[in-house]
């Protein structure tokens, strides 16, 4: 990412939601930014690492979520401005110090970045984290823009300042990745001196009289809030229908409202502040209009919360119709869209609205038909491909039904075919080992099943550790296979632990998965998953074992940083004279059932051949063919 | 009115049906002629899988599967098979002592078909590295007698001698085989797409064979018991003792009988053959006679090795004694009857 410290004070550049949203830290004078990476969050960070040495500051990949906002803490108590960002499932894992934090009360401004991903693209779930500002008691801000990324950012940690508590920032996929204009401001003159009075004590009890200063708190950010200009109305002085509105769903009501043609009749309430609502600005809107539809996503929040203003209200305000989840004109699942509120607006206001011309539909169905079908699947190469290759088997011959407990990371892909459809279950972050240790338990009531626990390395120091602990401690019967690739490879190749690398590029110290594996006492050996055989063996022995927690190690670095490092060793090429192509004996075997991208079946020769362009070299398709026809040969040879 | 007839509409053969007919009701004993085909079938520590659906809807691994080719028409011959001549012998030579299982006849025969260049390479029966028997390629004498002596347990060794055949390679094969691993010969030897078979098995010694037993079930058994796997000699003694008697690390120890019986292959069940009967040569014990074998020479080029081996010295031979030839055919009339009542069995239930 760039070094956005750099960028000069008043100069209009082009910066994505996450680049503003860093810029923003700067320009409020951060000086500890930690995260856990995770998408659509991932590049805060690592746009505020890769300022870090000119701006002088702070930065760090931490191993998990709550340790990375235990971090910023820490820079608060210090009087020093901390942040922490995240993906929506990371506020999950920080929920618990958040809880506590929030009682509390903090010095420096601390801010919590929630990136949430509505739709799930690039998650296992599309939860709306905001709920954490309602749960904590938060101060919740909701940008639509980059430029919004960035002013907001300045806001939530004057007002974290202000009020003692931290505040919440959400973002959104798409404002995440979305560049657009922005103008930096100057960066702070100074710096603080970081020191911690010694006579301060951070604590939660009293708890009652906290929780209430707590309250008091949010009350108080309200109030600055409603004072800072976030929230405004834009939009006929009556209008027949008033769409309330947060995030990048703001913009979708305009452009909804533009697309329809209904300026005159649609006003926009957009509220940049969502949490405490501005109450006395939303009563005065709902005065104005009788038909009220909120856009927002994923959960009703607003919804739920002008709602409940309403109720408390209703005789001054008399009869009222809302629009939204509850009446179907906001979906409960899945990204909105401008389309998807233009379909509401249109309905609510009685107006024609198509979302595509029949004509485009139809030749769009007919490209449709042309494009090849494509499943989301492993790299050529993967190392995953390799080790689910090999439990699949391993499985088959071991013939007591495994099960494979999974995670997170890419090789939750393992749910897919491209995994063989080789993992039973997948949930959060370090959630495999967890159910395998359960699992691992019930031998004594007759489970016979084997278990395996597979998880990245970078998951692996995240949230596993707890639950190997676990399962040592108790005794569960299970093999954790480490599928240690030495990279963050789904969320771009952050360092992690293992790999000893940090986010500000200096060398840290290399946490060894080994040696954190001995220290458990836990049994554990080192394969190359490449080496199909010799992983095969060891975990079959593995899983004939039994009695406790045992570790194997898969051990590859990721195609992809691999082909940065050089790429791998072999030329591959197809001996048609060997390949047995549809015949008994054979049937496809490499394209049909091993399926690594590289590999194509020529319809035309009826034999596989390999395509070059896709293929890495990685060799373990050769391992795999039943004719020896396909052959590795050392690159250099052939060149 | 009556339809015609719906025309003849082949049933699938292939991995579908195998698994369907075979491998899934449990009744595959491991002989492994359907592995070393292709990779859908695979072997590990003594049990055979196939991980992933093969897709054709025929296939060799089905026709060549003694399990699902049963219940064609009985053997002509008689109890036993056709036999040329009916001997007892034993190997003189001394290395063979403590490592063959009886008189070490079947290893002499191998050694000098290998050494008389009859046959360039012989597929046997191993422990492999878990201890589960494994088909293995040796092509002289220490190698033969490294695989000396009985394993009870299937060893899928035939899935070794596919792998041969599939190989550039023409020069002629001996195969050492259980009954079931016969019959699957016969069915390679017979099959249209596998013509490299008939060209290349030179050799054919058969076993005995009342049952067999599938190698984790001998573990497990074993480890309730207190052995620890791997063995290093086991044995059948004849009725009335009831035991199995195996050797581990040293150690003596006496299972009981019946408790063997329960974990043999069902598969077994239904095989009507006791003595390898489509084999050049048979070897099994000889009744009363510990430490010897009783052969039986089915084919002339049987005959002649056993032939050669006696005029080299290297055997010690005698013929049969007719009682217990008697006994012999005694128990294969009671093998196909059980055999008999098996198929019947499954047919009704
Ligand atoms: C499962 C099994 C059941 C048997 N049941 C009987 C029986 O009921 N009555 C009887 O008289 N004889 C039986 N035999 C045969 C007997 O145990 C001897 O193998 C035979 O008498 C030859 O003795 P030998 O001393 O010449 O053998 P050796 O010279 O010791 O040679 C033994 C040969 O047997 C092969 N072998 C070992 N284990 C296996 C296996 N699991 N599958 C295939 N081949 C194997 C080896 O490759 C080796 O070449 C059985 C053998 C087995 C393996
Ligand atoms: S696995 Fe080998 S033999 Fe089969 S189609 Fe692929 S290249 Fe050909
Ligand atoms: S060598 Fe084979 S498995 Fe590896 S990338 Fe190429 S085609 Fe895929
Ligand atoms: S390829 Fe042939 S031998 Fe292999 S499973 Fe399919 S039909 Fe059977
Ligand atoms: S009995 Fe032999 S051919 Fe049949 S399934 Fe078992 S190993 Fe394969």
């Amino acid at each position: 990412m760039a070094d956005v410290s750099k960028l000069i004070p008043g100069q209009k550049v082009l910066l994505q939601g996450n680049e503003a949203i860093a810029r923003g830290a700067l320009e409020a004078g951060v000086a500890l930014a930690a995260a856990y990476p995770g998408n659509p969050s991932s590049e805060i960070l690592q746009t505020l690492a890769d300022s870090a040495h000119s701006a002088g500051i702070y930065v760090e990949w931490s191993t998990n979520e709550k340790v990375a906002l235990e971090s910023a803490a820490a820079a608060s108590y210090a009087g020093l401005r901390g942040m922490a960002s995240m993906k929506q499932n990371g506020v999950n894992v920080a929920q618990d110090f958040i809880c506590n934090l929030t009682i509390s009360g903090t010095q420096g401004g601390i801010v919590l970045v929630t990136c949430d991903d509505p739709s799930g693209v690039s998650s296992t779930n599309e939860e709306d984290a905001r709920f954490i500002a309602r749960v904590a008691c938060l101060p919740l801000l909701e940008p639509a823009t980059p430029a919004e990324c960035l002013s907001m950012m300045k806001l939530a940690f004057e007002l974290s300042e202000q009020i003692g508590n931290l505040v919440v920032l959400r973002g959104l996929a798409r404002l995440s990745h979305t560049r657009a204009g922005v103008v930096p401001g100057p960066l702070p003159e100074s710096k603080r001196r970081p020191r911690w009075d010694p006579s301060q004590r951070w604590f939660t009890i009293p708890v009652v009289p906290r929780h209430q200063a707590m309250l008091d708190k949010l009350a108080k950010a309200g109030e600055i809030m409603g004072a800072a200009g976030v929230n405004y109305y834009d939009g006929p002085q009556r209008p027949e229908l008033l769409v309330v509105a947060s995030g990048s769903s703001r913009l979708y009501a305009d452009e909804a409202r533009r697309m329809l043609e209904a300026g005159e009749r649609v006003g926009i309430l957009h509220l940049g502040a969502t949490w405490p609502l501005d109450q006395e600005l939303i009563l005065e809107h709902l005065a104005r209009a009788d038909k009220i539809l909120f856009a927002e996503e994923v959960d009703p929040h607003l919804e739920g919360g002008v709602k409940s203003i309403y109720a408390q209200h209703v005789r001054e305000l008399g009869i009222k119709d809302f629009f939204g989840q509850d009446t179907g004109h906001k979906p409960p699942v899945g990204e909105l869209s401008p389309s998807r509120v233009a379909a509401a607006l249109a309905d609510i206001l009685g107006l024609p609205w198509q979302e595509v011309d029949p004509a485009y539909q139809e030749k769009a169905q007919v490209a449709q038909a042309l494009v090849a079908p494509r499943q989301v699947g492993f790299c050529p190469g993967c190392p995953h491909r390799a080790s689910y290759w090999s439990m699949k088997q391993v499985l088959a011959a071991d013939g007591r039904e495994g099960i494979v407990s999974g995670d997170i990371g890419c090789y939750t892909l393992g749910v897919l075919p491209t995994g063989y459809q080789r993992v039973n279950a997948v949930h959060c972050m370090g959630s495999g080992p967890g159910i395998a240790s359960g699992l691992g338990k019930l031998r004594d009531q007759g489970f016979g099943q084997p278990v395996i626990s597979v998880v990245g390395d970078s998951t692996f120091f995240h949230a596993a550790l707890p639950a190997l602990v676990n399962a040592r401690w108790n005794n569960s019967d299970y093999v954790l296979v480490v599928l240690d690739n030495s990279a963050t490879a789904m969320t771009g190749f952050q360092p992690h632990p293992g790999t000893g690398a940090t986010a500000m590029g200096q060398a840290g110290t290399v946490v060894d998965v080994e040696q954190v594996c001995a220290g458990l006492g836990l049994p554990y050996a080192v394969v190359d998953p490449y080496d199909l055989e010799a992983t095969q063996e060891a975990l079959y022995d593995a899983l004939q074992i039994g009695g406790g927690l045992r570790v194997l190690i898969f051990r590859r670095l990721c195609a992809l940083v691999q082909n940065k490092q050089g790429g791998h060793p072999w030329s591959i090429s197809v001996d048609p004279e060997l390949c047995r192509g549809e015949d008994c004996g054979c049937h496809r075997f490499c394209t049909r059932v091993f399926r690594c991208p590289g590999l194509v079946f020529d319809e035309a020769t009826g034999k596989a051949t390999v395509d070059e362009v896709v293929c890495v070299g990685c060799g373990v398709c050769a391992q795999i063919c039943p004719a020896g026809a396909i052959k590795a040969r050392p690159k250099e040879a052939t060149a | 009115m009556v339809l015609p007839a719906a025309p003849f509409a082949p049933q699938p053969t292939g991995l579908e049906r195998l698994l369907a007919e075979v491998i899934n009701p449990g009744l595959c004993v491991a002989c492994g002629a359907c592995l070393g085909l292709c990779p859908h079938l695979i072997f590990l520590d003594g049990q055979v899988a196939a991980p992933d659906p093969c897709g054709l809807t025929s296939g060799r691994c089905w026709d060549l599967c003694p399990v699902a080719q049963r219940g064609g028409p009985g053997a002509a011959q008689g109890p036993i098979g056709p036999v040329l001549g009916a001997w007892q012998g034993r190997a003189t030579a001394r290395d063979l002592e403590g490592r063959a299982q009886y008189g070490g006849v079947v290893s002499e025969l191998l050694a000098l078909a290998l050494e008389q260049a009859l046959v360039q390479e012989a597929v046997v029966t191993a422990a492999g590295p878990r201890g589960a028997p494994q088909g293995l390629r040796v092509s002289g004498r220490s190698g033969v007698l490294g695989a000396a002596g009985s394993i009870y347990a299937g060893g899928g060794a035939l899935g070794e001698l596919n792998r041969a055949l599939a190989e550039d390679a023409c020069h002629p094969l001996a195969v050492v085989g259980l009954p079931c691993q016969i019959q699957a010969l016969g069915a390679m030897r017979a099959h249209p797409d596998y013509p490299q078979t008939l060209e290349r098995i030179h050799l054919v010694i058969g076993l005995f064979c009342t049952m067999n037993l599938p190698w984790r079930g001998v573990r497990d058994l074993l480890a309730r018991h207190g052995v620890q796997a791997p063995l290093s000699r086991a044995d059948f003694p004849p009725p009335p003792a009831g035991i199995f008697q195996v050797w581990s690390g040293g150690a003596y120890h006496e299972l009981p009988l019946d408790q063997v019986r329960a974990i043999s292959y069902p598969g077994c069940a239904g095989c009507a053959d006791l003595t390898s009967e489509g084999a050049d040569l048979s070897v099994g014990a000889c009744e009363g006679k510990p430490g010897w074998n009783t052969i039986l020479a089915r084919t002339h080029a049987g005959a002649g090795l056993l032939e050669l081996a006696a005029g080299k010295g290297l055997l010690e031979l005698e013929p049969a004694q007719p009682a217990s030839l008697e006994h012999l055919n005694q128990a294969a009339i009671a093998k196909r009857k059980r055999a008999a009542a098996w198929s019947e069995e499954r047919r009704h239930g």
